[in-house]
């Protein structure tokens, strides 16, 4: 930030500098833009066993941005069938097929919101759609929370940008005050429509998956009633 | 490919850490010969910096334009610019990517039947040469507040010098064209008498019909910034719908469309009333001044006394003022308390809102007027200041003087004596320019889109840097005609397909921004220079470079006008040896920097009207200077801050503390204006019961040419939109994504609804903005104009609302 700083300008340009900060990503500027998939080692990199290892188990415990009402990952990963009626239900193609990075997860669907982010149907066509179960209407549609990177945020470095409270489909979960965005976390579902309207540069949305959901109710209530504290508009 | 979508991450991802506010900046040779003065950075990167004016709107931040392996692949704030301090808007941040969309124009293309095949440049330029020469009189040439003060330079000296055709106009005359003649009519001189000085020292800001917060966001920061650290400052929006500047405001007063002119004449009732005019500053300062009915035409009216005045004034009671606008009579004394307290700095802004007005040269006066009837002028923070929405419409047109009307440096066609001062200093022979004013931008595009044996008699029409096709108003009568006309041609010098270049007989592909050499001028007199630092794509080449090639193709074909007094050709250059370059010749055109001879051509016209320039390579040192700026003993050159103030301007003479020194009525006076409050031309009845409004939007630069092809952008504000009050959507039976027709007597187009949403306009009324190519809202929007700026009215005219249901039809 201030002239003085001891960071070098070549270590910002590569991105040295937010890596470290956000604790172990190699490339965070990368990550910004692909949250959902790290990137390589940089060629010519040295061997390092003790990073490859945390880069590894970082991998295999990433978490997914599943679509509304997922039951429990694991529980998720052994009942999905990959069948693709929820893909092929949803109105905007927001739900797509976990690429192989993902390892297990391969193949199960997922959203990547700076492609296309879930709209939030009121209908949910994709809860409606699956049929083992995995997504489910008793259970809240929440895939994940988003965070506001306040460094990054245009009205929180003195500009005018109103996109992502506007946008967003869920009622109360950005609050605006003094003209900067504040995600209400508790309202938040994790849609990522703040994400991907968000027009600084870099992206000043951050979107956390849900680490931890809920199991499945133990009795088969799918389908019964839909959620209804999660939905909102339909958008335009 | 692959190596492609690496540029781009990289791209984004340096975007996003000049965002993040480093400070990042190499020491690199720019093209120009002389060495700039940047940011301090270590050095050795491969990435060279240099400085440049954002290409988009008219507050004229400045960039730093990060440049590696021939492409511009970062965009920093400058912290050095004096305008924006490092911050940029979110168009800002991403201006680099404006030259890397896909659809990029890159080869001339003429049109053949339905479609258009490519042709060299040696064809294009010979076409248009012989179609001008064939009948010089039947051209007109279109341009923009985006041309480069050389672009303009170039064009206005080709036609009126050259053909000797005053049918030239620029996009200007639809955006600040009203502001021009309300500085003409009060000072007798354009542009503001402030800058943005001022809104650091306000603590009273009056935004009318202005929307800051989203059209000039950067400005908007410097007060809200200066709120945030605790000063008290009075944000007033006067305005028809709510916005993001509403958000900030502590008064909101909403008012009735065109009942601006009776809120002003309420303001200037009040300050006679309570006796709190400053009758120091008008006894010394001001005469008083009205229209002559005899002489309805004459924009600068006939005298009047103080009594007169006082009296046309009567009627304009806080009470009548309310039952007009809507706005409380309370609200109208409050305005008039302040303007009645001299204590207060009180800085007025507006844009459109009061440009875009049947009555915008009259509410302009009565806005000046209300700050000279209250002394609040001439000390920091006391300034009646227009914005303007391009970023050269005051450097390019208003001081270049390409309109119809204007010749360089403040003269006009119609004075004899300016015709023969121009003349001389661009010598050509006497008698070549012409005395009677071109068609101003209507009707030069009604006389374009009118067969040619129907009184029509613009047949061949040179469109540069700009898009007529989606900003014209009445689209329908003013440009689409031309489809079904025969013996019309249409050159469009362009970036990317537009609405405009649909319709184009021959399609000229330009470079862009850094792609050449540059200047700007902003909308508090500063004039900006950049370096070209990259290469344009393709076969795209510089605007000017196409009218001098032109030009030079006429004197070749034996055009006498091409030729001035030396018999030279009117664009000769030489170099240092005293060789001529033959700049219209492509490959040689960088050889000589044009733009600097051009602007040290067109520097001599300045002085007459006390706009004087400095020497170009003092703007190749500076982040822009503020005319007039006058060179000091020492040799170094000073900028003006405060125009007509004794303790800033050079020109003011004897010790004066303010002197008006271009007077209309030659005693160094301002004018104060009465203009009485009148209908506009069309207002809502039974059969169109809804005020239309149109505008811009945040993300959006005009009609998204460019930032349209920016995905950061689009996603953000994809499409257009229509705003309508929660009561009238509820009448009509819609919610938010509901597609309703809006139908004028001129046109429809069927938007999406959108309630509580950006803007929040009055009940009756709806807003639109323009930006979106795939729904043109000015097929519905009024051709009628100022009589006196001839600038149209986007912002209010008669529409109805009807929903549409999903099968498409509304009946």
């Amino acid at each position: 930030m201030s002239e003085d700083s001891p960071i070098s300008r070549r270590d910002m340009l590569r991105g040295r500098v937010l890596g470290p900060l956000l604790g172990g990503l190699r490339d965070a500027a990368a990550s910004r833009l692909k949250p959902l998939a790290p990137e390589p080692a940089p060629s010519g990199a040295p061997p390092d066993a003790a990073r490859a290892e945390a880069t590894s188990r970082y991998a295999k415990s990433f978490p997914i941005l599943r679509p509304p009402g997922a039951v429990e990952e694991e529980a998720f990963l052994a009942g999905c069938t990959k069948c693709n009626a929820c893909v092929e239900a949803c109105p905007y193609d927001s739900i797509i097929h976990a690429p192989v990075r993902f390892r297990r997860a391969a193949g199960t669907p997922m959203i990547n919101p700076v492609g296309q982010p879930c709209w939030m149907c009121a209908d949910a066509p994709c809860i409606a759609s699956c049929e083992p179960g995995v997504l489910r209407f008793d259970l809240p549609m929440k895939m994940g929370v988003a965070r506001i990177d306040e460094t990054t945020c245009l009205p929180w470095m003195g500009t005018t940008c109103t996109v992502c409270s506007e946008q967003c489909p869920v009622p109360g979960a950005i609050e605006v005050r003094a003209g900067r965005p504040r995600i209400i976390e508790e309202t938040c579902t994790g849609c990522g429509v703040c994400q991907h309207v968000c027009p600084a540069p870099g992206n000043a949305v951050i979107l956390m998956p849900m680490a931890q959901r809920p199991p499945a109710p133990p009795a088969d209530g799918r389908g019964a009633t839909p959620a209804s504290e999660c939905n909102a508009d339909e958008p335009e | 490919m692959n190596a492609r979508a690496l540029d781009r991450r990289e791209f984004i991802r340096r975007s996003a850490l000049t965002a993040a506010g480093a400070v990042i900046a190499a020491r690199g040779e720019s093209v120009g010969a002389v060495s700039l003065p940047l940011l301090q950075g270590s050095g050795g990167d491969e990435v060279v910096w240099d400085k440049a004016p954002c290409r988009f709107c008219g507050t004229g931040c400045h960039v730093q334009v990060g440049v590696q392996d021939g492409r511009v692949v970062a965009i920093a704030g400058d912290p050095l610019a004096e305008v924006n301090r490092g911050l940029l808007c979110v168009k800002g941040y991403h201006v680099g990517k404006i030259l890397y969309g896909a659809d990029r124009l890159t080869t001339p293309m003429l049109r053949r039947g339905d479609g258009h095949v490519p042709i060299t440049w040696d064809e294009a330029i010979d076409l248009i040469a012989r179609r001008i020469h064939a009948a010089p009189d039947r051209f007109a040439m279109y341009g923009s507040g985006q041309w480069t003060i050389g672009e303009g330079c170039a064009a206005n000296k080709f036609m009126k010098a050259g053909l000797g055709s005053n049918h030239i106009d620029g996009n200007p005359r639809l955006c600040m064209s009203s502001a021009v003649t309300g500085f003409l009519s009060c000072y007798g001189v354009d542009e503001p008498a402030g800058c943005y000085d001022d809104l650091d020292a306000c603590n009273v800001l009056i935004m009318w019909g202005n929307n800051p917060a989203e059209m000039h966001p950067v400005l908007f920061s410097r007060v809200i910034d200066r709120r945030a650290r605790g000063e008290e400052i009075l944000l007033i929006d006067i305005g028809t719908r709510r916005t993001r500047t509403t958000d900030h405001c502590q008064e909101y007063l909403e008012f009735r469309p065109q009942t601006d002119l009776a809120i002003a004449n309420g303001i200037a009732h009040q300050l006679l009333k309570n006796g709190s005019w400053d009758t120091d500053f008008v006894s010394k300062h001001c005469n008083f001044r009205q229209l002559d009915p005899e002489q309805p035409a004459n924009m600068y009216g006939k005298p009047m006394t103080f009594d007169e005045y006082a009296a046309a004034l009567e009627p304009y009671t806080p009470e009548y003022v309310q039952s007009l606008s809507g706005v409380p009579a309370e609200k109208i004394r409050m305005l008039g308390d302040l303007f009645g307290d001299r204590s207060r700095r009180i800085t007025s802004l507006w844009c459109m809102g009061m440009n875009q007005h049947t009555r915008g040269t009259a509410i302009n006066c009565l806005v000046h007027s209300i700050h000279l009837l209250s002394g609040h002028f001439g000390r920091p923070g006391d300034a009646p200041t227009s914005l303007t929405g391009q970023p050269s419409a005051c450097g390019t047109v208003r001081e270049v003087g390409t309109l119809s009307h204007l010749l360089p440096g403040g003269r006009t066609v119609a004075n004899e004596a300016h015709r023969r001062d121009c003349e001389d200093l661009w010598n050509v022979p006497q008698g070549r320019i012409k005395a009677a004013p071109g068609y101003h931008t209507v009707l030069m595009f009604e006389k374009f889109c009118t067969p040619s044996d129907a009184g029509g008699d613009i047949d061949t029409l040179w469109v540069q840097v700009t898009n007529p096709g989606q900003t014209l108003p009445n689209l329908h009568k003013l440009f689409n005609r031309k489809a079904d006309l025969e013996g019309k041609f249409l050159i469009v010098s362009e970036v990317y397909p537009t609405a405009t270049t649909r319709l184009a007989d021959l399609i000229l592909p330009s470079a862009m921004w850094v792609e050449k050499n540059g200047m700007y001028g902003n909308s508090e007199r500063r004039t900006q220079q950049w370096f070209k630092m990259v290469q344009p794509p393709g076969e795209a080449r510089d605007d000017c470079w196409q009218t001098i090639a032109v030009a030079h193709r006429l004197h070749e074909l034996g055009h006498e006008g091409m030729k001035g007094n030396d018999g030279e050709f009117i664009f000769t250059i030489r170099d240092e040896r005293g060789q001529i370059v033959p700049i219209w010749q492509w490959e040689r055109y960088y050889d000589v920097n044009v733009d600097r001879h051009l602007f040290e051509e067109y520097r001599r016209f300045t002085r007459y009207k006390n706009k004087d320039l400095a020497p170009y390579d003092e703007y190749v040192r500076a982040r822009g200077l503020r005319w007039p700026v006058v060179e000091q003993p020492g040799g170094t050159w000073r900028e003006t801050r405060f125009r007509f103030a004794g303790f800033d301007d050079p020109y003011v003479t004897g010790g004066a503390e303010i002197q008006f020194y271009h007077s209309v009525t030659k005693d160094d006076r301002a004018l104060v204006w009465f203009r009485p409050y009148e209908d506009p031309p069309e207002m809502p009845d039974a059969e169109y019961p809804f005020w239309l409004d149109t505008g811009r939007v945040l993300e959006h630069w005009h009609t998204g040419t460019m930032t349209g092809r920016i995905s950061e952008l689009r996603r953000a504000m994809p499409r257009a939109y229509v705003e309508l009050h929660p009561d009238d959507a509820r009448d009509l039976g819609v919610q938010r994504g509901d597609v309703v027709r809006i139908e004028s007597r001129r046109g429809h187009i069927d938007l999406p609804v959108w309630i509580n949403g950006r803007g929040s306009p009055a009940r009756g009324q709806v807003f639109v903005p323009f930006f979106d190519e795939t729904r043109l809202i000015n097929e519905v929007t009024l051709d009628a104009h100022d009589p006196f700026s001839r600038q149209p009215d986007y912002k209010k005219c008669a529409v109805r609302v009807k929903r549409v249901p999903p099968d498409g039809q509304t009946r």
